[in-house]
């Protein structure tokens, strides 16, 4: 049997998980390293990674029902004796479970999820200045909101570099619709008036329907006497295969992947 | 001073007292059918209908149904009790295994008893609890930690406490127990685990164990040969929803759950009996005295663990002792109950990955529908067309009533290597498709044919059981917050209401004070419906 998590409480523990990082950060870092960071214990590591952690975080870590770990930050601590604990102990409140393995085996897989973030967690090696430039020059602030600044259409960035891989964002701007998240799906619907109204799907039931329409303006609607309705899983965001040159994609990529909490990091 | 004090505890234990004063038999249990006015078992009644004989609620009153109380538990656990009502106090459990007792007519607190739950209990799918038993003047609970514990019904003290298991090798009780006779039969959690799958019955005065029927055959045991080497050890068939019992024949039948590996079956070549099975066992003695596998060698994690339905009726030609079955395959079953035949089966939902049931009930398997790699995909998911939630059978209509999902799963094969307490699965399945997540419905079946009578759409798929009632409605609910009355006979809908939260349990109904009531828990609380003025 295998049952799922509703979205609400993983809400819930997401925003657990980030009171519970202030207070991890405010202790003193522990000092004991990883004794077992081969080659063969990064491979041992991966094995049981798969076979117990990817359910919920993904085959490479990068995240699914659980956290994102390849981005190389951590939210319950991010020592080598953090992850060994939270490993294996599980975390409290949450959903995550502990691995009744020895702590050989468990220093394996901490030396796993080390080896997702290698090289990554920091995005490309590039200019993230430059990148900032092209965010607000090719338009992407109108749809999308950072810290505060810019549209509501489009999902908030201020910490899309925590929860999106670089190869996940890269992907994204070349082809916007090969992962349209359902909460970014286009509604259109024509109410029993005629008159037309078209948006971006917040929620939806058996009898209701919640879109913010392209001026911004929040809308519940009842499905009964609609004359139309229909959504749409595409994307409205233009792709940017043919506008950016490859070194202004990385440029970009490397400014998303810039946009994390502050803290947190390793 | 000391006048007053025992002046007030006179009149609170007056109050108190009345209605905990029945003595709630096993003879009641039995009877249980004609005493609506309470809901004392898991299903309502030994049958597993999941019906209430009140009328006061009808089809034309049904629009005035009005909140009565409602109790917010302490919890951030999904919530999946079924509540217990007897004599005037609600039973119900508070997720990961807590107990709580109200009073039925005010949702006040009588007490709550508190588990204190190891950090390191592995339960598969969240720490979550179904409800509890009562027997007598005893309520019993299991616990995530697989102990089995009865509590004094007036004040929550703790009478036993009994390890059914090892939590430590990922055991654990979600399952609320079912009186049977003077016992407590209990299931087991674990099917993600690589248990080896079993059923026990426990002494309810004691708290000893009278007998264990594992679900998974030792070497050299009738079935043992559809396990090589030593699978068996290893191949979950765990019991984690409650069954029903027929007294006539002395018969518990139960449903039992996946093998494991879930997706991965290299290991396990066999038809890996009595997993995704209905078994039927002497409730005397645990022996096996029949079974029906519903899905041999099940890779998917289709459990079998619907509450069968227990109904004698006219079936081709003659009276007999059936089971209707609506089965997490997406395929619909009727059994003789006597033998465990096979009669018929149809799909109820959308199905890819059998061509149909041969003459005995077994999956003619299409090609290409095992996981792999790189992923199969098959209608239904992994959560099936339906799961662990109650399906509702109503004598009026002669309906069986059915929460269902229709949606497609993408099934990975991985490598796996047991140990114990750690998963042991095969793989990373993904249960929801995000560009096509698939939708829910109601649906009532005929049961003689498992033709669809009646849909009621959902915009989303529901985890949520149902309850028929003699007023000609079924209530169920959604993971949308919503609970909803509907037209038995037709499936319109009569009345809704929004609880803010997710429904994942099954509604119950009881008489207070003279009147009809709806019992529900959604999001962390539990909520009651009466009708207004």
């Amino acid at each position: 049997m295998v049952r799922q998590i509703p979205p609400l409480v993983f809400a819930a523990l997401a925003w657990a998980a980030l009171t519970l990082t202030a207070v991890a950060q405010a202790e003193e870092t522990p000092t004991t390293r990883n004794p077992r960071t081969s080659p063969a214990d990064v491979a041992a590591g991966a094995k049981t990674f798969r076979s117990h952690c990817a359910p919920c975080h993904g085959l490479n870590g990068e995240g699914g029902r659980g956290p994102n770990l390849a981005s190389g930050v951590f939210f319950h601590g991010s020592s080598d004796l953090d992850l060994l604990n939270n490993i294996s102990d599980g975390i409290p409140s949450t959903e995550m479970p502990g691995l009744f393995y020895s702590s050989d085996r468990v220093w394996q897989v901490v030396a796993f999820v080390r080896s997702l973030g290698a090289g990554k967690g920091a995005g490309p090696k590039v200019d993230v200045a430059s990148g900032a430039e092209l965010f607000k020059s090719k338009g992407c602030q109108q749809c999308h909101r950072v810290n505060g600044a810019g549209g509501r259409l489009g999902p908030d960035l201020s910490e899309i570099g925590r929860i999106r891989s670089v190869e996940h964002l890269r992907a994204a701007l070349v082809d916007p619709n090969a992962d349209v998240r359902q909460r970014y799906w286009v509604v259109s619907l024509k109410d029993a008036s005629g008159k037309s109204q078209e948006g971006f799907l917040m929620n939806e039931d058996s009898y209701t329907v919640q879109f913010i329409d392209l001026g911004e303006r929040l809308h519940s609607v009842s499905k009964s006497g609609l004359k139309d309705y229909k959504v749409e899983k595409t994307s409205k965001m233009p792709s940017f295969k043919e506008s950016l040159n490859t070194s202004e994609l990385d440029q970009l990529v490397a400014y998303l992947s810039s946009l994390r909490p502050k803290g947190g990091t390793q | 001073m000391k006048r007053i004090w025992i002046a007030s505890a006179i009149a609170a234990l007056t109050s108190v007292v009345a209605p905990l004063h029945a003595q709630l038999t096993y003879e009641r249990l039995l009877k249980s059918e004609q005493d609506p006015g309470n809901w004392l078992t898991y299903s309502g009644s030994y049958r597993g209908w999941r019906y209430s004989p009140l009328s006061q609620m009808t089809r034309d009153n049904a629009r005035k149904l009005k909140l009565k109380w409602v109790y917010q538990m302490q919890t951030t656990h999904t919530v999946e009790t079924t509540p217990l009502v007897a004599d005037g106090v609600m039973y119900f459990t508070e997720p990961p295994s807590n107990v709580l007792a109200v009073d039925a007519t005010t949702g006040r607190q009588f007490w709550r008893y508190r588990r204190v739950t190891p950090k390191k209990a592995n339960v598969c799918c969240g720490q979550v609890n179904r409800g509890v038993a009562v027997l007598g003047d005893r309520v019993f609970v299991g616990t995530v930690d697989a102990h089995l514990v009865a509590l004094d019904a007036k004040t929550g003290a703790v009478l036993w406490d009994v390890e059914v298991a090892d939590y430590r090798t990922g055991h654990s009780v979600t399952v609320a127990p079912l009186i049977v006779k003077d016992m407590v039969i209990c299931g087991i959690g674990g099917g993600e685990y690589g248990i080896r799958g079993f059923l026990d019955a426990y002494d309810a005065a004691s708290g000893k164990r009278r007998w264990r029927h594992w679900t998974i055959p030792a070497p050299g045991e009738p079935g043992s040969e559809t396990w090589p080497g030593d699978s068996w050890k290893t191949g979950g068939a765990p019991t984690w929803v409650t069954g029903s019992f027929d007294p006539e024949q002395n018969l518990i039948i139960w449903g039992t759950g996946n093998p494991s590996p879930d997706w991965n079956g290299d290991n396990r070549k066999g038809d890996n009996l009595y997993s995704d099975s209905a078994i039927a066992l002497d409730a005397d003695t645990g022996k096996l005295k029949w079974y029906f596998q519903h899905i041999p060698h099940d890779v998917h994690d289709w459990d079998s663990v619907q509450v069968p339905v227990l109904v004698d009726d006219e079936f081709q030609g003659r009276r007999r002792k059936l089971i209707y079955w609506a089965h997490r395959n997406a395929f619909y079953y009727v059994l003789d109950r006597e033998t465990g035949q096979f009669l018929m089966g149809k799909p109820f939902a959308t199905q890819t990955w059998a061509k149909g049931l041969d003459e005995k009930g077994r999956p003619i398997r299409l090609p290409n529908i095992d996981p792999s790699p790189e992923g199969t995909y098959v209608w239904p998911g992994v959560q099936g067309a339906t799961n662990w939630y109650s399906p509702s059978y109503s004598p009026l209509t002669k309906r069986l009533y059915v929460a269902v999902w229709e949606n497609q799963g993408l099934y990975r094969k991985g490598d796996q290597e047991y140990s114990p307490g750690n998963r042991y699965i095969g793989s990373v399945p993904m249960i929801d498709l995000p560009d096509n997540p698939g939708h829910g419905a109601i649906r009532a079946l005929n049961p003689k044919t498992g033709d669809r009578v009646w849909e009621y759409k959902l915009q989303t798929k529901p985890w949520a059981g149902l309850l028929s009632t003699a007023g000609q409605l079924v209530f169920g609910g959604s993971d949308e917050g919503h609970l909803f009355a509907l037209d038995a006979t037709n499936g319109k809908e009569i009345w809704r209401q929004n609880l803010g939260g997710i429904i994942r349990t099954n509604p119950i109904s009881y008489q207070s004070q003279g009147k009809q009531v709806i019992a529900i828990a959604a999001g962390n609380s539990m909520f009651t419906f009466e009708l207004g003025e």
